[in-house]
């Protein structure tokens, strides 16, 4: 199979543009003038043309020396114009077949398909660019083929696609407002720190201080403002008519204004779900959702996370999905002892301590006559965050999941298969010692950044944990167990009861 | 339970000797051409760090300890935190015996053990005899790839 010939012009274009911008700067700016007369245009103009012409070559060439073929067992891309490539990628090792394509390419009817195989945190392959019905046709066949169904099968009893998820409108609108972007701001503070001086040059001494008060306020404001239009429509253009759909084991999902994203998660390859919320989106009842994949998860090379992730939707609908994905049921979480409500009191009390004394210190240093003691008004929500930290937090052994819940402002339930623990792990600090506690921690071989928490039960019970360790590694054995009697599989109850 | 090699303590030792030199060296420096301090200062550093780490060594050589159980090596270790470590033979990915300039220096060897987890990815087993850690090596080996023959789908 060839690359679509639109893909000729479409990168004669893009790799030609730049240096043809470049050159009619040159050309119109004057800078031609200092070799004087029309011998400098000339000159640049003929270079450009030469230029354009190998470019021209190059792409022709590579086009019509660009062969790929999807045998039965492999997807061999020969290609190269100068330097040969033979490649031989086996199916099995394919995880995600992702189709990228941007606005000029839909007009064109044109993709980009990027193989991504485990291991390794790049694409393995891009092949640049085919027909999108093309680029649809291999998402497919190498779906079937990896599964090993015939293509009549396919065709008439395959399991249909499964709509899952979709993003509805208010929550598309709710996900603009909720995002802001945030290096908007960085950018902004970087571009007027220099400019401050300059400003408060030009104003007397008297009247500076107000200004500047009412000057930083307004620039806030601008930049809070900038940064919230620049998130919203940003995310609206990413999650633009997001779908999530089944087929019999994989995930696909769309999504995409500007810039289409078509990819493909196989379910054998999802490790833990995570629902996430903050106390904003429990009052108004919403939710998020990651989908964990084990090695390269797909658009993390991307610029915004997890993209099979659903931003935001309303929490049932969340809870839903979540258990059609991985059916956990309804946890009833195990909360740690009481006791450590008190612990959480004592840490959150150091911290006011500290604060205060730090007030307290740049007071006694400045001797700017600072209420210090207001940092002190905090004492009375001390043991309310304790309360709550201790409410948000907790574990539940399912039939065949560990569920855990973790955090007040960022809460975050993760639900882990037991045949998906790769190791546990009960670590108790001096501190947990001292309150007889320790945390159970599920090691799986996700692929969050390094930011994120593995699934663990914090502060469970020091008898309890020894339990439980020893629990979770039984029900690991007895989960694989079942796997391997041809019980379920990947979490897919209902395909395999079929 | 099986404790380490003895001579580990010997390793960490000679690692808490390292550090409190640096230490002192620093402290030396520091107030020879920084601060105005007493001169005793940099040898109190170099003895207080000195004690500290090698009470610190004694007391991870007698927290230390592992067990090939039924179906999963299981570790026990730290002095601050104590972190206790299940790994499942089915999950082993690979055993490697690995042993450093230091390690080779006092005649000792470890056994690293490797899963295809995000942070408990790596087991290292220090303070084992060379032909004890190729021992454990090819145990763990064979018994990861009966664990593996059982599970096959």
């Amino acid at each position: 199979m060839r690359l679509s010939p639109l893909s000729v012009p479409y990168r004669v274009v893009e790799k030609g543009a730049s240096v043809v911008f470049t050159a009619a700067f040159l050309l119109f700016s004057g800078a031609a003038s200092f070799t004087g007369g029309i011998v400098g245009p000339l000159v640049v103009a003929g270079l450009l043309g030469a230029f354009l012409l190998a470019l021209v070559g190059y792409e022709v060439a590579y086009y019509r020396r660009y062969e790929y073929e999807l045998t039965a067992d492999s997807l061999d891309i020969r290609s190269g114009v100068l330097s040969r490539r033979n490649r031989e990628i086996p199916l099995r090792r394919i995880q995600n077949v992702d189709i990228e394509r941007n606005v000029v390419q839909r007009v064109l009817g044109i993709a980009a398909v990027s193989l991504e195989t485990a291991g390794g945190s790049e694409t393995e392959a891009v092949i640049r660019f085919v027909p999108f019905a093309e680029a649809k046709r291999l998402q497919r066949e190498i779906s079937r083929l990896k599964r090993g169904v015939s293509a009549e099968d396919a065709d008439e009893g395959g399991p249909p696609a499964e709509e899952l998820f979709a993003l509805s409108p208010r929550e598309l609108a709710l996900v603009g407002l909720l995002s802001f972007d945030l290096r908007i701001p960085g950018a902004l503070f970087f571009l007027a720190s220099g400019s401050v001086p300059v400003v408060s040059s030009f104003v007397e001494f008297g009247s500076q201080l107000a200004l500047v008060a009412v000057g930083g306020v307004a620039f806030l404001l601008a930049v809070a403002l900038v940064s919230w239009f620049v998130g919203a429509a940003v995310a609206v253009a990413n999650y633009y008519d997001f779908r999530l759909t089944r087929t019999s084991d994989e995930l696909q999902y769309e999504r995409g204004l500007l810039r289409r994203y078509d990819g493909s998660i196989p379910l054998d390859k999802l490790q833990t779900l995570a629902i996430e919320d903050n106390p904003l989106k429990r009052r108004f009842d919403y939710a998020t959702l990651a989908i964990e994949t084990a090695g390269y998860g797909p658009g993390q090379g991307g610029e915004y996370g997890s993209q099979a992730a659903v931003p935001l939707a309303r929490r049932g609908r969340v809870v839903r999905l979540a258990n059609a994905l991985e059916p956990f049921g309804e946890p009833s979480f195990e909360r740690p002892p009481k006791r450590v409500r008190r612990r959480y009191a004592v840490r959150y009390l150091i911290v006011l301590g500290v604060a205060t004394g730090a007030f307290y210190a740049i007071d006694a240093a400045l001797g700017a006559g600072f209420p210090w003691y207001l940092v002190a008004v905090a004492l009375p929500l001390v043991p309310v965050a304790a309360h709550y930290k201790w409410k948000h937090r907790g574990y539940w052994l399912g039939e065949n999941h560990l569920v855990t819940r973790n955090g007040f402002w960022r809460r975050e339930t993760k639900i882990v298969p037991y045949y998906r623990i790769q190791t546990v792990i009960d670590a108790r600090t001096l501190f947990q010692r001292r309150w007889r506690v320790a945390t159970v921690t599920a090691d799986t071989a996700g692929s969050l950044s390094l930011g994120d928490k593995d699934a663990a039960a914090v502060d469970v019970d020091e008898a309890l944990a020894d339990e439980l360790r020893a629990e979770l590694e039984r029900r690991l054995h007895a989960a694989l167990a079942r796997k391997r009697r041809g019980g379920f599989a990947f979490g897919n109850v209902e395909s395999v009861e079929k | 339970m099986n404790r380490l090699h003895p001579r580990i303590r010997v390793l960490w030792a000679l690692r808490a000797v390292l550090t409190a030199a640096i230490l002192g060296g620093a402290s030396w420096l520091g107030s020879r051409f920084a601060v105005d301090a007493p001169r005793w200062i940099p040898a109190a550093v170099f003895a207080v760090a000195l004690l500290a780490g090698v009470a610190l060594a004694l007391l991870r050589y007698r927290l230390w300890g592992y067990e090939v159980r039924e179906d999963s090596l299981y570790l026990e270790r730290g002095v601050f935190t104590r972190v206790r470590t299940v790994v499942p033979f089915v999950r082993i990915q690979h055993v490697d015996s690995a042993r450093g300039p230091v390690e080779r220096l006092v005649g000792l060897a470890s056994t690293v053990v490797y899963t295809a987890g995000s942070r408990g990815a790596d087991v290292k087993i220090p303070g084992l005899t060379p032909e004890g850690s190729d021992e454990l090596q090819e145990r763990l080996k064979r018994l990861a790839i009966r664990a593996e023959g059982d599970d096959a789908v």
